[in-house]
């Protein structure tokens, strides 16, 4: 239910804006950014609705980050692939994992600045303990996950859990006496061991956090082969640019199945996350001014007032939109983009199936 | 029925004055020196009877002040969502944990005022309400504080959620007679959503209503598998909602159901998730709902305004409620019984299967999120967020800037009870428009594209033929009201970041909005 309004910018991609610097916020700064290349980018595309404190204290690995900013567009960043591209290269490079913490010990940090500043940061180690105890002594009535079963209430939504901080509720709760069908009686755990219990509960309250381990596309080649071959060069009308054995020759070793679903789905802002990634193609547009010459160029930007260019010796030129200037746009992704009313997502497998062939 | 007091006079000496008393009634019809809450009015309308900024004289609006929140904000580029409050020739509005006090004539900072925060979603706050002298706002930290409105001094906070549980704050009060109505935000773990009135002097609770059935055998507890999953369903108040005084009916737009993304664990229709619903304004009691999104999996809140108007239909008057809701379809209910008269949509969207016999949308099970993915439309963005549409009484139209999207809806936790999300979209592409609906039929009277995509900014309508929104390209645009043609615009550099307002101050009418971390005051200066 995030708010945040929408999209992909289509307009005016590619050309790299001069980032504008804001001026450091004044009594905000409790750690400052990494002062580093994509720094400004990062400020501009996310500073709109995010503070720094969003990142800062986070680690975690590029494959996190591309995650997380791909989640981040979904909601509606606006920038263009290559700003994006841009931050997830500066939160990789300036943020990575934590030295020596287990792989998830990033989230445990908090995510976002979501709950409060409070919250408790997650000991992997005690949680790790944490998580034998509760294997051996809370598992069969609480679930796996903890989150609960025909026996047991679920723990990740308990208020007692969210409460707690490093055992200062479950502990108490405990001590009073908690039933333990087959386990150790509450009111005989140390206070260590109870402590570690929290850690492993608060991890699984992490976990369930939009930034958890869960946020991963599983599996997206249940299609067809054969059929999406059939609709690349029959239905689809894919063949008409694209080629198996030219330009596509080995897209599947370049891109992960996700990837490619993504890509060939939204060309402009699918898959931005891989270092290696073509940048996409610009929007073009020409312009011409009544009895005077086309000048054709990478679209800038266009509304319904003006309209500006870089032509091919990197000139930036603008004029204002009248009944006497023509402006024609091409787009080179429109054919993707009018396969989105046409496609089932039948056809969607079963192409992703297909061009995972393309080894 | 009470009386709502509120300043009128700000002196030289910049000494209140109590001055007019303005009656609830009133707050419908739209008042031309105050803009005393969220929308301007009860209504939600968002339609000024002011016209000195006309489809005739636009091209002589003049920028008359503009006031930067900038370096003072204490964060990194919080945008200006809010609507500025206009009470005796002072604005106040809002970004998270700031509230500020400026000259409505020049822009001149009068008090600010900062919540030390202690956590919580810092992702926009709405806005103010003010009762007599004095101010309300939420926090990211769950707080309802209530300020002085002569100069920004606290009275008293309240705690109005709990952050441990990952709710935070985000929505304007609404002071309806002697009750200030508090909605709550936070989606992050499976928490019911709560809508409650509190005492305008002390903050005390006075009632609470549940958008989700807290026991087995509350209403609606039959459209949930248990009574775990119904308790912590969800269903946010993050909008501010409208009022019809006659009625005394409290209209209120609810958010997604919990989980968001991953639904197996909550099978079922899921009531009053993502709902209008009316209450009684002074006991909180449900009278009807109208669900727009049953058993929904996509993060679409209908949480948009319900706006309130009297039309006709059939030859016959009818009181009405109209909500351009995020999931793409428009609706038109009467707002005496919850009726519905129209459901249309206002883009093409690819998830529903036709409407149930109330006028409900039939959700297609297909187009849930899938493990190899759904292509759905409108995205989790949807076809319209929380920023406020417009309905002008003078054409009849519903305004509403709107965006046309896809993206690729995945399940991510595939155990037997997820929670949280449990999935979400990927990717996206997408096309903005300004629609105008008739409400007669619901269909777009006409549709003006804009170039790009990606708009967070309301709508304003006024008596001048006018309506105002903001583009992709961060251009502030005045349109012909009854034909779209755009007329007028401005470029801020930011995207216009809250709904537009307007009012009239010694006889020359001001254009208020917000883009990014500025306060721009347009005004018609000339005689």
């Amino acid at each position: 239910m995030l708010s945040i309004a929408l999209v992909t910018a289509m307009a005016g991609c590619v050309t790299a804006q001069a980032p504008v610097a804001r001026p450091p916020a004044a009594g905000s700064a409790k750690q400052q950014l990494p002062d580093a290349p994509g720094k400004e980018t990062f400020q501009k595309i996310c500073g709109s609705c995010h503070s720094a404190q969003i990142v800062l204290g986070r680690g975690m690995t590029r494959e996190q980050w591309s995650e997380l900013v791909s989640g981040m567009i979904s909601r509606g960043a606006k920038g263009t692939q290559s700003q994006f591209a841009e931050v997830v290269d500066y939160l990789a490079t300036n943020l990575p994992p934590k030295e020596g913490a287990a792989p998830a010990a990033g989230k445990a940090l908090g995510g976002f600045t979501m709950g409060p500043d409070d919250k408790q940061i997650v000991d992997s180690a005690a949680a790790a303990r944490g998580k034998a105890l509760y294997s051996a002594q809370c598992v069969t009535c609480h679930g796996p996950l903890a989150r609960g079963s025909d026996n047991g209430p679920d723990l990740v939504r308990s208020v007692t859990v969210l409460h707690d901080r490093y055992g200062s509720t479950i502990g108490p709760f405990l001590h009073q006496g908690h039933p333990a069908p087959g386990g150790t009686a509450g009111t005989s755990l140390t206070d260590e061991q109870i402590k570690d219990l929290s850690h492993f509960l608060h991890q699984q309250v992490d976990d369930t956090l939009r930034s958890g381990p869960y946020s991963k596309v599983l599996n997206v080649l249940t299609g067809d082969p054969k059929a999406g071959e059939a609709y690349f060069m029959g239905a689809g009308g894919c063949n008409a640019c694209h080629s198996p054995t030219g330009d596509l020759a080995g897209v599947a070793a370049k891109y992960d199945p996700p990837t490619l679903q993504q890509r060939f789905l939204f060309p402009r802002t699918g898959g931005f996350n891989r270092g290696n990634a073509t940048p996409p193609k610009p929007v073009t547009v020409t312009v011409t001014v009544a009895g005077g010459p086309a000048v054709s160029g990478v679209l800038d930007q266009i509304d319904d007032f003006n309209v500006s260019l870089r032509d091919a010796s990197g000139e930036y030129r603008s004029w204002k939109r009248t009944p006497a200037v023509k402006v024609e746009k091409n787009d080179p992704y429109a054919a993707h983009a009018e396969l989105l009313d046409k496609y089932t997502d039948k056809d969607i497998h079963d192409m992703v199936a297909y061009l995972e062939t393309l080894k | 029925m009470r009386l709502l007091r509120t300043f009128l006079g700000f002196s030289l000496a910049a000494t209140a004055v109590f001055g007019q008393f303005l009656n609830p009634a009133k707050l419908q019809q739209p008042a031309t020196d105050t803009w005393p809450t969220y929308n301007g009015d009860y209504s939600g309308r968002r339609f000024s009877t002011l016209s000195k900024i006309n489809s005739s004289n636009i091209d002589s609006l003049s920028l008359a002040w503009v006031y930067r929140i900038g370096a003072g904000a204490g964060t990194l580029g919080g945008a200006i969502k809010s609507t500025p409050l206009l009470v005796g020739g002072i604005l106040y509005f809002t970004i998270p944990d700031h509230v500020w006090a400026v000259d409505a004539r020049t822009g001149r900072e009068v008090w600010q005022y900062e919540w030390k925060s202690k956590g919580g979603i810092h992702l926009g706050n709405r806005g103010v309400g003010i009762y007599e002298g004095w101010l309300y706002f939420e926090t990211p930290d769950c707080h309802l504080v209530s300020l002085n409105l002569k100069d920004g001094k606290e009275r008293w906070s309240k705690q109005v959620c709990d952050m441990d549980q990952y709710y935070y704050a985000s929505v304007a009060p609404i002071v309806i007679k002697n009750h200030v109505l508090v909605g709550v935000s936070g989606d992050d773990l499976d928490i019911p959503g709560y809508l409650e009135s509190r005492d305008p002097e002390t903050g005390d609770l006075q009632w609470r209503w549940y958008t989700v059935p807290q026991k087995k055998g509350d209403p609606g507890s039959e459209t949930w598998p248990n009574v775990d999953a119904m308790k912590h369903g969800g269903g946010m108040t993050w909008v501010p909602s409208t009022y019809d005084p006659e009625l005394n009916l409290i209209y209120v737009g609810t958010g997604n159901p919990q989980p968001v993304i991953a639904g197996k664990a909550r099978n079922g229709s899921d009531l009053f998730t993502e709902s209008i619903v009316a209450l009684d304004a002074d006991t909180g009691k449900m009278v009807w709902y109208f669900q727009c999104s049953p058993h929904d999996t996509h993060d679409w809140d209908a949480v948009q305004t319900p706006v309130l108007f009297d039309g006709e239909i059939d030859g016959k008057p009818r009181k009405l409620l109209a909500q351009a809701s995020r999931n793409g379809k428009f609706f038109v209910l009467d707002r005496t019984n919850g009726k519905n008269i129209v459901s249309s949509e206002f883009v093409k969207t690819n998830w529903a299967k036709g409407v149930d016999s109330r006028g409900q949308p039939i959700p297609n099970p297909a187009k849930e999120p899938q493990i190899d993915g759904a292509l759905v439309s409108p995205n989790q963005g949807g076809a319209v967020n929380w920023p406020p549409p417009s309905f002008s009484p003078q054409t009849g139209l519903f305004y509403v800037n709107a965006t046309r999207a896809f993206s690729e809806y995945y399940i991510f936790d595939t155990g037997d009870k997820p929670e949280g999300w449990g999935g979400n979209d990927r990717g996206g592409w997408g096309e903005s428009m300004l629609q105008a609906l008739d409400y007669k039929t619901g269909k777009i009277c006409w549709s003006h594209k804009w170039e790009g995509s990606g708009i967070r900014s309301g709508v304003l309508s006024t008596a001048g033929n006018l309506v105002f929104a903001g583009d992709p390209s961060n251009n502030l645009v005045a349109l012909n009201a009854k034909t779209g043609e755009p007329l007028w615009h401005a470029n801020l550099g930011e995207a216009v970041s809250n709904g537009p307002m307007t009012y009239e101050l010694d006889g020359a009418q001001y254009l208020v909005v917000g883009a990014g971390d500025t306060l721009y005051g347009f005004a018609m200066l000339s005689k």
